[in-house]
């Protein structure tokens, strides 16, 4: 059976035809710019997921036991076939590489670069490495081959070398002792950032070995086909790896990068708040109005002995349907909107060009929202949870009500 | 001041002071009155003689500054806001000068709302819909508040007062509003209420036509009982359903 408080709250809701609608309206549109902005929190993270991953970090990375702390390229993971077949194995994995890295002194002639030079798969590489799967000039590494080396544009400028230029590569091995090798360049990179051209310079992994020194590899890299399943694929790679080898996520990687989108997403989330909570203020002023005009009757009410936390109720009720109308002309509303978003995206090129990089990863200055199913209770949380905080006030004035003065005055 | 068997209202050097700005006002000024049930008494007296301050104490709205009155047994000087408020929905009925009937629901939504408030373990639709029959308001149960005359309106208000079926029934003015026809009708109503079902009704009136069907009248002036009559009897009134069946202030 439907109460009658419940009608009571619907049909006092629609007393007020234009002042009902107008709070609806306003509900909806601090919805809809609440939701437009959640959207594209999820899309940047979506977006340093994406970068951060094809930067060559991956998703996932196994990586040696004390690199966390230490980061030294010359670590090596306890057994990296081992670890590479449980990476192999792992449900949802879109590509797996492993590399070794090492601090190498580049020098063609009298002109030295400091770099870290990779040793990477070459067949593998380019699916988790995406700035070298076109080249400027050049072919990019073959499995099998030996003695080859590609790099980073700003790399070649400034040693002068060019395709088919030899360039000698030295480094400290195991023993402190100096080690060379002699590399060929075959293909020059071109990212548009010389930062990140500076990044780039890769030999055959089995090349690095030897010149290091050091046997293995240094790490494995996962790409995942879904970047939401990375703290679960972290839970199942602990169980698998070799003993000793530790896993990382992507925000463990980069954390800088993490914490300036939190940053970005906080500043985004604070602007949400305050468009909710001026949104929230017309409704409650709009709610206690209606109260302050409905006085006598609540004093009725008082009196025939309806308690106070019945009476808030009742408001709250009101602010729910209130609420509910938002949501539903919010969902009306911002559905479409940021299904455009998640289609069409945001695009910052104007203002930072083709890419922009970031500590090395090279971000799309185009921003994608995020649509999924997730739009619907977030709509209805964010417009429920503003209506009924904007009526707790409009509620406690109406419960305080005595029904004596407030009936002493109305007559 | 006349003595009842069975008081359910005690009040025993009742005083109400108002605080209006710097100035103290006195409503009522020592008030001793003993109601026992099922009375039909009738508050009359000037304006400002502290006829509604004193249903608003009795009917536990508001507390006296100083003196003791028992409603039901309770003290209403000593009890919280919420107590008042549990007494007010459990046992006492209230009927307004102006009805203040919830305009957004209709006759019988009104009435419901009560027993619904009240949590009543009962039918409530059909509780409702019996009492506005017995006040003759069965046909127009469905409609909405503003589409109904003030004497139907106040009787709702009765109906509404009554449902629940108070022990103390207060009425501020009830027949203020109505021309004497409807006047008349709603205190034959009252008195039918009061033979069938116990309660007490206690009611504010100017209205000399009303003051006739009072079996008690206690007069009101500056705060002080004056008077306290007993009539001498029964007033004569004719019961429903000859009242009900007629259709009056359509």
């Amino acid at each position: 059976m439907r109460m009658v408080s419940t009608k009571y709250a619907a049909r006092s809701v629609g007393r007020n035809f234009r002042r009902t609608i107008l709070s609806i309206v306003g509900i909806a549109i601090g919805c809809v710019l609440a939701l437009f902005m959640e959207s594209l929190n999820k899309g940047r993270g979506e977006l340093f997921a994406r970068a951060g991953s094809a930067s060559g970090m991956g998703h996932v990375r196994i990586v040696p036991a004390d690199w966390r702390g230490r980061r030294e390229p010359r670590l090596r993971l306890a057994d990296w076939r081992a670890d590479f077949a449980a990476a192999q194995a792992l449900p949802g994995v879109a590509s797996v590489t492993a590399r070794v890295r090492a601090q190498v002194l580049l020098a063609v002639g009298t002109h030295v670069v400091p770099v870290e030079l990779a040793g990477v798969q070459p067949d593998v590489e380019p699916r988790t490495f995406r700035y070298v799967r076109t080249l400027q000039r050049g072919r990019y590494l073959r499995a099998g081959e030996t003695g080859t080396l590609v790099a980073g544009r700003a790399i070649a400028d400034r040693l002068t070398a060019d395709l088919d230029d030899e360039i000698v590569a030295t480094t400290v091995g195991p023993g402190g002792e100096i080690q060379s090798a002699l590399f060929r360049l075959v293909g020059i990179v071109s990212t548009g950032s010389d930062d990140t051209d500076l990044a780039v310079c890769q030999v055959v992994l089995e090349d690095l070995q030897r010149l290091s020194g050091f046997p293995g590899a240094g790490e494995v890299s996962i790409v995942l086909n879904d970047y939401r399943e990375i703290d679960r694929a972290r839970a199942r790679l602990v169980q698998s790896v070799a003993h000793g080898d530790d896993v990382m996520t992507l925000s463990e990687l980069a954390p800088e990068i993490e914490g300036h989108l939190e940053q970005d997403a906080a500043m985004t989330r604070f602007v949400s708040g305050i468009i909710l909570l001026i949104v929230l203020l017309g409704v409650a002023s709009a709610q206690l109005a209606a109260v302050l005009e409905r006085r006598r009757e609540f004093a009725v009410l008082a009196a025939l002995g309806m308690s106070g936390p019945r009476m808030v109720w009742l408001i709250v009720q009101e602010a729910l349907m209130l609420g509910g109308g938002g949501a539903l002309l919010a969902v009306a509303a911002g559905l479409p909107l940021v299904w455009k978003l998640a289609h069409t995206g945001l695009d910052f090129s104007r203002y930072v060009g083709g890419t922009y990089a970031f500590q090395g990863v090279l971000f799309d200055p185009v921003i994608y929202g995020d649509f999924g199913w997730w739009i619907v209770p977030y709509i209805s949380a964010v417009a429920m949870g503003a209506t009924i905080l904007a009526s707790l006030y409009p509620a406690w004035y109406a419960a305080r009500t005595d029904p004596a003065v407030a009936l002493r005055v109305a007559q | 001041m006349t003595q009842t068997s069975d008081p359910i209202v005690r009040a025993r050097g009742v005083t109400k002071a108002f605080v209006t700005g710097r100035q103290e006002v006195w409503a009522l000024r020592g008030v001793d009155l003993e109601v026992g049930a099922g009375e039909f008494l009738a508050l009359v007296g000037p304006s400002g003689s502290g006829k509604t301050t004193l249903l608003n104490l009795i009917g536990a709205l508001d507390v006296p500054t100083a003196g003791e009155l028992l409603v039901l047994g309770r003290p209403i000087a000593s009890l919280s806001k919420h107590e008042r408020a549990h007494l007010r929905l459990q046992s006492l009925g209230f009927v307004f000068q102006a009805y203040n009937l919830v305009p957004v629901l209709t006759a019988r939504e009104n009435v419901e709302f009560v027993l619904e408030l009240q949590g009543a373990d009962i039918d409530r639709r059909a509780r409702a819909q019996e009492v506005l029959a017995e006040l003759g308001l069965a046909d127009l149960a469905d409609r909405r508040i503003n589409e109904l005359s003030g004497g139907q309106q106040q009787r709702v208000a009765v109906a509404r007062a009554v449902a629940a079926r108070p022990a103390i029934v207060l009425a501020d003015e009830p027949t203020a509003n109505l021309d004497g026809e409807n006047a008349e009708t709603l205190m034959h109503l009252m008195r039918d209420l009061r033979d069938r079902h116990g309660m007490t009704f206690i009611f504010s009136t100017h209205d000399p036509r009303v003051v006739a069907h009072a079996v008690r009248i206690v007069t009101l002036v500056d705060g002080r009982i004056a008077r306290d009559d007993l009539t001498g009897g029964e007033p004569p009134h004719t019961i429903l359903p000859a009242v009900a069946a007629r259709t009056v202030g359509v």
